[in-house]
């Protein structure tokens, strides 16, 4: 029975910090060599495997030498690229891994004389698995791709079927991801025995009528300070062999953590930053952060002092060179201080934010034998009146029409 | 041609004897102008009138029916004729029209409706088309346009017997609605009608702005409907499931210690000392059968639509359509009454608290009218469900319109409504009602005197209807085209201005390319 590695999202490339962006191209390479030990038919990489459409070329040489370990050992490889994956022309770096024998893009087909797509499947000649897809593009762009798609023939097929996507479901999409564009579920053929999904960075295994399994393994990496708080980071492996009740118990989730995550949240509200620092030193300080990233989250507002007079340099330092830390990220987006928050409430009432507008406007007055502040503050009165209960539009419409000639004098 | 001639009578009873050779309707709409006073009048009675005495025309009529005696009139077109009733509806001048305060001249000849009398009817800015005007069954070529705007958060009436072209009615101005950028409609659809699932529907909009949730086999492009557990607050079961004081209490507690985990939680749990056994049963029951839940070895099984994980923007997203101003239709008819009522309460809280929560940040100016259909309107909306207590449409309906939240509710059976929610829906579609109760409910609530109107709504014909609203300067008899032909119109139309253009699948690895 067939056993493969469902992977997306790995964004090789996608950490600008060296470190992080190591870990991240070293988890792919772990989770090659778990494949491979693992002995799996086939992988999956359900889009994003570049985070850029131009990698560099050291990265893309270490992904092609991963590939090449997999087809010596005859473990086949089939993609569709992600949204990540393609310059705005449309070209990626992926078709050399598959110009190169070592991958296969299994989003293939061609447009009938009606516009339709039609999508040719990719048989993977061991496991006799059929595998086709759409690729994910930017802005939803792919919509219009599974708008387009010949259903019929995908459904009709028969054998064991791989459908792989790279877009939110907007069924499956998760709390959170209010604003993630997204595809609903009814677009894509149905009656596949697995939907390998990705781009959706959040592990979800989903069963609709008629789609037996949606599986969304999240990033192989975590891929901001979220993900790397939320522990994210792994991959899937479907063993077709395994006797259980339920078809998602065929899933193994496999995790590929190189480090591990320190993650300290500190609740800053009412405190100075001296008291910030010292709340800071007495949770991280004296302890072994050997391979660890640690991650400092700060939220409220502050006493007094300004958050950059917080001395991170110092917690840095200590934590790196002494603790040996790998690396020391700081979250400070929730933590303001009390002057800047003073200073929007004075600025928060509507009524003084228009009297100053109206004010500076009216520094130089065109009308010198009126007090324009004044009938300014009069006109936008009577405009803001509403209408009263009961009130017909054109008495309301008459009685403004009145109020503002009494106000002109006119 | 002159029609007859205004005789006698008193404001709101107009007597017109009507020409011999005239065929004048009830319900039709005529004009009495004179001495440049043009007031547009509306039939409501027919009756017959003679210069002979009723003893006489008796005896006549029995000299003709047992004698076979061959009896003419002299002049019987002086002696017999017919006799109009006429109600005043507005005077006109020129392009502007005021409320009608006066009588038509003495002896003012009355002649037939005409475009051009109709001119000050002009189509408000974020208009709704109805239909187009009625005099009694003839139709003129002006098109009903309600201000749209203003119709829909004061909410929209729609009483109707089966059969009398409700559901024509609604695809109409759905149909309408869909493209227009003041407003989004959600629809509660029982049938599964208003999509066109199978048949012509707002699927075929060329606009494309109508989202489609159904629980049962989504078409493509359609979502299939799922929401998630964790939004349902206890207050949205309110009109679906009758709790015992105890069994509130439980809820609540819950709700209190676990927040949106509270459904899970109660179904999860196996006694609470705080609360008898079988109140906590009894919950788990109604939950459980109401949502289509079971407790398995520590895990909720989902078999309908509601779902631990599924569906967790759901809401958010039927809400953000709406604010874009698309119709959301969600498909009922798989659906018990009580689920349909937690469904359509649940979108109508989110939606509701929104646009409060929008107000109160003063940004409401910017956003588009949410109305929301219902069908069946007095399972929510009747005497007997809210003496229970208030539910989101009852609020919805008392305070929705400050809000800019409206309802679009859908009755065979107004007299069920309480008046004062009847007297908040403040524009009525009405459609043939043959039933005297439900008649006398409808013209007690209007928003003009439909009085004299009880006859002319009983025979309402199929798409015939009578709109009364505070936003109209009188009751207009309409006609409410036929969906399908209206439809098959507008595409031939489209088909005609379309530019084909050929889609490129940039990315794919296609064939040939």
């Amino acid at each position: 029975m067939v056993r493969f590695a469902h992977i997306a999202d790995v964004h090789l490339g996608g950490w600008r910090d060296e470190v992080l962006s190591k870990l991240s191209d070293q988890t792919f390479v772990k989770a090659i060599d778990i494949c491979i030990q693992e002995k799996v038919d086939f992988v999956i990489i359900a889009g994003d495997l570049f985070n850029t459409a131009l990698p560099g070329v050291d990265r893309i040489k270490k992904t092609i030498e991963k590939c090449r370990e997999l087809k010596e050992n005859r473990i086949p490889v089939y993609y569709i690229p992600g949204s990540h994956d393609f310059s705005p022309s449309g070209k990626t770096m992926l078709d050399l891994i598959e110009k190169a024998g070592l991958g296969v893009n299994v989003a293939k087909g061609n447009v009938d004389e009606n516009g339709k797509l039609n999508l040719r499947f990719t048989k993977d000649e061991k496991t006799i698995v059929k595998l086709t897809g759409v690729i994910g593009k930017r802005g939803m762009l792919d919509t219009k791709y599974y708008e387009s798609l010949n259903i019929p023939p995908l459904e009709n097929e028969t054998g064991f079927k791989i459908f792989l996507l790279h877009t939110a479901l907007s069924e499956m999409k998760p709390k959170g991801y209010e604003q993630m564009e997204d595809t609903p579920i009814s677009f894509l053929p149905k009656g596949f025995d697995y939907y390998a999904a990705g781009h959706v960075h959040v592990r979800q295994i989903s069963e609709f009528e008629d789609y037996p399994l949606i599986v969304y393994p999240g990033p192989l990496f975590p891929n901001n300070f979220k993900e790397l708080e939320l522990g994210l980071g792994g991959f899937y492996i479907y063993n077709g062999g395994k006797e259980v009740k339920e078809n998602r118990d065929k899933l193994e989730f496999v995790p590929v953590h190189l480090a591990q995550v320190y993650s300290l949240k500190l609740n800053c509200q009412d405190k100075s930053h001296d008291q910030v620092y010292e709340g800071l030193k007495e949770n991280l300080f004296n302890r072994d952060f050997s391979n660890t990233i640690v991650l400092i989250r700060l939220e409220g507002t502050l006493l007094s002092g300004k958050p950059s007079d917080i001395n991170f340099n110092v917690i840095n330092h200590t934590l790196i060179e002494d603790q040996k830390a790998l690396i020391v990220l700081k979250n400070t987006t929730k933590l303001q201080s009390r002057e800047f928050e003073e200073m929007k409430v004075s600025h928060s009432s509507v009524d003084e934010l228009e009297d100053n507008l109206i004010k500076e406007q009216t520094k130089d007055p065109q009308y010198h034998d009126i007090n324009e502040e004044v009938l300014i503050k009069e006109l936008m009165k009577s405009f803001s009146s509403e209408k009263k209960e009961g009130e017909v539009t054109q008495d309301f419409e008459d009685r403004i029409k009145n109020d503002v000639d009494n106000v002109l004098g006119i | 041609m002159v029609l007859g001639r205004v005789i006698s009578g008193k404001f709101g009873e107009i007597c017109a004897r009507q020409r011999s050779d005239a065929d004048v309707e009830l319900g039709e709409l005529l004009i009495a102008e004179e001495n440049n006073n043009k007031s547009l009048l509306q039939v409501y009675d027919l009756v017959y009138g003679s210069q002979v005495s009723q003893q006489n025309l008796e005896l006549i009529s029995g000299m003709d029916l047992e004698e076979n005696a061959k009896i003419n009139f002299f002049d019987p077109k002086l002696r017999n004729y017919k006799l109009v009733y006429l109600k005043n509806l507005i005077n006109i001048s020129d392009i502007t029209a005021k409320t009608s305060k006066t009588l038509p001249d003495f002896f003012s000849p009355l002649r037939i409706v005409e475009k051009e009398d109709l001119k000050f009817l002009v189509t408000p800015k974020d208009s709704l088309f109805i239909g187009k005007i009625r005099s009694g069954s003839k139709l003129l070529d002006v098109d009903v346009n309600l201000p749209g705007k203003d119709v829909l958060s004061h909410h929209i009436l729609i009483p109707a017997l089966t059969g009398k072209g409700k559901s024509n009615l609604l695809s109409v101005m759905l149909w309408n609605l869909i493209d227009k950028l003041f407003c989004g409609v959600l629809v509660l659809d029982p049938h599964d009608e208003y999509y066109g699932r199978n048949s012509l529907g707002l699927k075929d909009h060329p606009s494309k702005m109508c989202t489609y949730y159904t629980s049962k086999d989504p078409p493509v492009g359609s979502l299939s409907l799922k929401i998630c557990l964790r939004d349902i607050r206890p207050g949205h079961f309110d009109g679906s499931i009758n709790w015992t004081d105890a069994q509130h209490d439980l809820v609540y507690f819950y709700y209190k210690r676990y927040g949106t985990d509270w459904i899970s939680k109660i179904l999860g749990e196996e006694n609470n000392p705080l609360f008898h056994e079988a109140t906590l049963n009894v919950v788990k029951r109604k939950l459980s059968s109401l949502l289509d839940l079971r407790f398995k070895e520590g895990v909720i099984i989902s078999n309908g639509i509601f779902h631990l994980t599924q569906g967790g923007n759901t809401l958010q997203d039927i809400i953000k359509d709406l604010e874009d101003a698309k119709i959301v239709v969600i498909d009922t008819s798989s659906f018990s009454g009580s689920l349909e009522i937690l469904v359509g309460s649940l979108i109508s809280n989110y939606v509701f608290n929104k646009y409060k929560y929008y107000k109160s940040k003063g940004v409401l100016d910017t956003k588009p009218v949410i109305s929301i259909v219902i069908e069946e309107a007095p399972r929510v909306l009747g005497k007997e469900v809210l003496e229970q207590g208030p539910n989101i449409f009852s609020t919805i309906a008392r305070e929705g319109r400050k809000f800019k939240v409206g309802l679009i509710a859908v009755t065979q059976l107004p007299s069920l409504i309480p008046r004062q929610i009847l007297a908040n829906m403040n524009t009525k579609i009405i459609l043939g009602i043959e039933m005297a109760p439900e008649r006398t409910s409808i013209i007690e609530s209007a928003a003009q005197d439909l009085s004299r109107d009880n006859r002319t709504i009983a025979s309402l014909d199929k798409g015939e209807a009578i709109i009364t609203s505070n936003f109209t300067r009188f009751a207009i008899p309409v006609k409410i085209p036929l969906f399908k032909d209206f439809v098959l119109r507008e595409q031939k139309e489209e088909a005609q201005n379309k530019i084909y253009t050929k889609q490129s699948f940039n990315g794919m690895d296609m064939e040939g390319e």
